[in-house]
């Protein structure tokens, strides 16, 4: 049974429904993001979990009981804001203690655990700081260690990274990794940064207008898009229809050229998507696996590839190609589609 | 360039500069100067230690501090919960706070002669009193320390709510849910997260309160009697009625040394309470 539940879940304020029928679950010990552009659901997802607004409708059962009305300080849940939200009258002991101090555990356990807990987030000798003290990589590892020191039962993390700079969130990541299978807690972690989020996660849920639209492991969701919206997600720019022909793994494009597909789905029509990276340019009239004609609409040069987009009878699509020959605009070429990069949805 | 720039802004603070140094620091320090010299003209400071004997003058010195601690105490009391209500909770705050200081607008005469009516014998409260039968006979509520207080709060509660409210709006929201994410309860995050991160504003707020009583002149005036006078009604009598100027000079220096003394522990205390003002 799933640690967490979410079960037809609708949340949101006033006449604004944010989330309709939400269902989510996670596995104890895993680390799955929620993945979405602003003002898909994501925070307002994770805010939930943390009991700081509760749902309009629906249920949360975690650990096998219903969590739904249970108050945000009796959830033992470990929160990072984005903003970190460090008490910045009370130094970085204090801030780091204050989960324990209020669990009421004996003076010196406290001093113990805390020194520890900074310890491990390598900020020993800055118990003594105050946060705006200190530089932005500091203060969120001071809010991490403040929230693992707790010994949560679910690490919630609001984009934690998105205040830092580029090198340090690449850092921050690993270590936040690190300290995830270190302790084996179960986490969620909010993010609009794909990279980060495939990079961290076992898992990761895409979140468009209030609904997961998929749920799965990073390669999973990179590799095989369930629907439109997570294939433009991830980087497929190519989008075409295709019909069943006679011929078994074989579609037909809205031309009539036919179109062998690698992994063939039940079903009369698709919608098929490409990577630009794997369509690739021959010579016009030359033969090649699934031909299109074309005509070269744009060039533009982007260092280490080019990138063109190609006038076809079927779409224009954009197609990356590395160096080796380069085309003008108005050349007739043939693209061959990877049989095997393309995805029905 | 840049210099140059810095320059001339000075100018823009000059007229205002030039007002204050005309008709304030040299009329008060000539009045400071003043106080130690005697009528022939030697330096003396027979005009402290004569009032300092004074029983007169220690009763009414005491009261002023008295009186204006505890309206300030008040003010805090009363104030704290309704800023935090209106910075909080509140969905309609411009309303609110219009509403905390509409007292403003009308002059202190004005609102002590409104206190008259409502406290005096025959006034709103005697009359509920008597009518529900808590007492005999109505009770003298007026010219006296009870109603100054009553007058000072209502007076200056307004400065304490906008300093309290100023300070609460900057209180980030996810500091109490970030609180209660960690097991604390709502009084507890009160406790150890709004109350010291509020205390610049009780501060401000307190100084206000507490100058602003104790430098009060028309609401001990109206509402307190002859046997409850204080260091502003006190330096009245003294320089209207008596004539005696002198006297009422030394008054004045107290209070401003007064006013100041009290508005630094009122800053010691509260480093204490929070420790990174």
């Amino acid at each position: 049974m799933a640690l967490l539940e979410l079960q037809k879940i609708t949340a949101g304020y006033d006449n604004n429904v944010i989330l309709k029928d939400l269902d989510f679950q996670v596995e104890k010990g895993e680390l799955v993001s929620l993945l979405g552009s602003s003002g898909c659901g994501k925070t307002t997802t994770l805010r939930l979990i943390a009991g700081f607004s509760s749902p309009m409708d629906g249920k949360f059962i975690f650990n096998g009981q219903d969590y739904t009305r249970v108050p945000l300080n009796k959830r033992n849940f470990g929160f990072v804001f984005q903003s970190y939200a460090l008490f910045p009258h009370m130094t970085v002991f204090d801030n780091v203690a204050f989960g324990l101090k209020m669990r009421k555990l004996p003076q010196d356990q406290i001093k113990k655990e805390v020194m520890e807990m900074l310890e491990t987030v390598d900020l020993k000798g800055f118990e003594n700081r105050f946060p705006k003290e200190m530089s932005g990589g500091q203060r969120q590892r001071v809010a991490l260690a403040r929230a693992l020191v707790i010994k949560p039962d679910l690490l919630l993390l609001d984009e934690p990274l998105s205040n830092l700079d580029a090198k340090l969130r690449v850092k921050m990541r690993v270590e936040i990794r690190r300290l995830q299978q270190k302790f084996g807690f179960t986490a969620i972690y909010v993010t609009h940064d794909q990279e980060e989020c495939f990079a961290i996660s076992d898992k990761v849920a895409i979140m468009n207008h209030g609904v997961i639209e998929q749920m799965d492991t990073p390669s999973a969701i990179y590799n095989h898009p369930k629907t439109e919206f997570i294939a433009h997600f991830v980087g497929f720019e190519n989008f075409l229809d295709l019909k069943k022909s006679e011929t078994a793994g074989e579609y037909v494009a809205v031309d009539g050229s036919k179109i062998t597909v690698a992994e063939p789905k039940e079903g009369d029509s698709f919608r098929a998507c490409i990577r630009p990276e794997d369509i690739q340019i021959i010579p016009e009239g030359s033969q090649g696996v699934n031909p299109i004609q074309g005509e070269i609409a744009v060039s533009t040069f982007l260092g280490k590839r080019h990138q063109y987009n190609v006038r076809t009878a079927v779409g224009e699509l954009e197609v990356s190609a590395d160096q080796e020959s380069v085309y003008q605009v108005g050349d007739k070429v043939t693209l061959s589609l990877a049989p095997n990069k393309i995805i029905l949805l | 360039m840049l210099e140059k720039k810095t320059k001339i802004y000075w100018l823009f603070i000059l007229p205002g500069c030039i007002f204050l140094a005309v008709f304030m620091l040299i009329p008060l320090f000539t009045l400071i100067m003043q106080t130690f010299f005697n009528e022939a003209g030697s330096f003396s400071l027979t005009g402290y230690l004569s009032l300092l004997e004074s029983t007169y003058f220690k009763q009414v010195f005491e009261r002023s501090i008295r009186l204006s601690l505890i309206s300030t105490l008040a003010c805090a009391v009363l104030g704290f919960p309704t800023a935090y209500y209106i910075s909080k909770y509140s969905k309609n705050k411009g309303m609110l706070m219009a509403l905390a200081v509409f007292p403003m607008f009308t002059s202190p005469v004005i609102r002590s002669f409104s206190w008259m009516v409502i406290l005096g014998k025959k006034g709103f409260v005697n009359k509920l009193l008597v009518d529900i039968g808590l007492v005999d006979k109505p009770l003298s509520l007026l010219y006296n320390e009870f109603s100054m207080v009553v007058g000072f709060i209502q007076l200056f509660l307004p400065l304490m709510i906008l300093s309290l409210i100023g300070i609460m709006d900057n209180i980030s929201e996810d500091l109490n849910l970030a609180a209660g994410n960690l097991g604390a309860s709502k009084a507890k995050t009160f406790r150890y997260v709004v109350l010291p991160l509020s205390i610049p504003g009780l501060v401000t707020g307190s100084v206000l309160v507490f100058t602003g009583c104790l430098t009060a002149y028309t609401t001990p005036q109206l509402l307190g009697g002859t046997d409850t006078r204080v260091l502003a009604t006190m330096i009245y009598q003294q320089a209207m009625s008596l004539g005696d100027w002198t006297q009422a000079s030394v008054v004045a220096v107290i209070m401003i040394v007064v006013t100041m003394l009290v508005s630094s522990g009122i800053n010691a205390v509260s480093r204490k309470l929070n420790p990174t003002l």
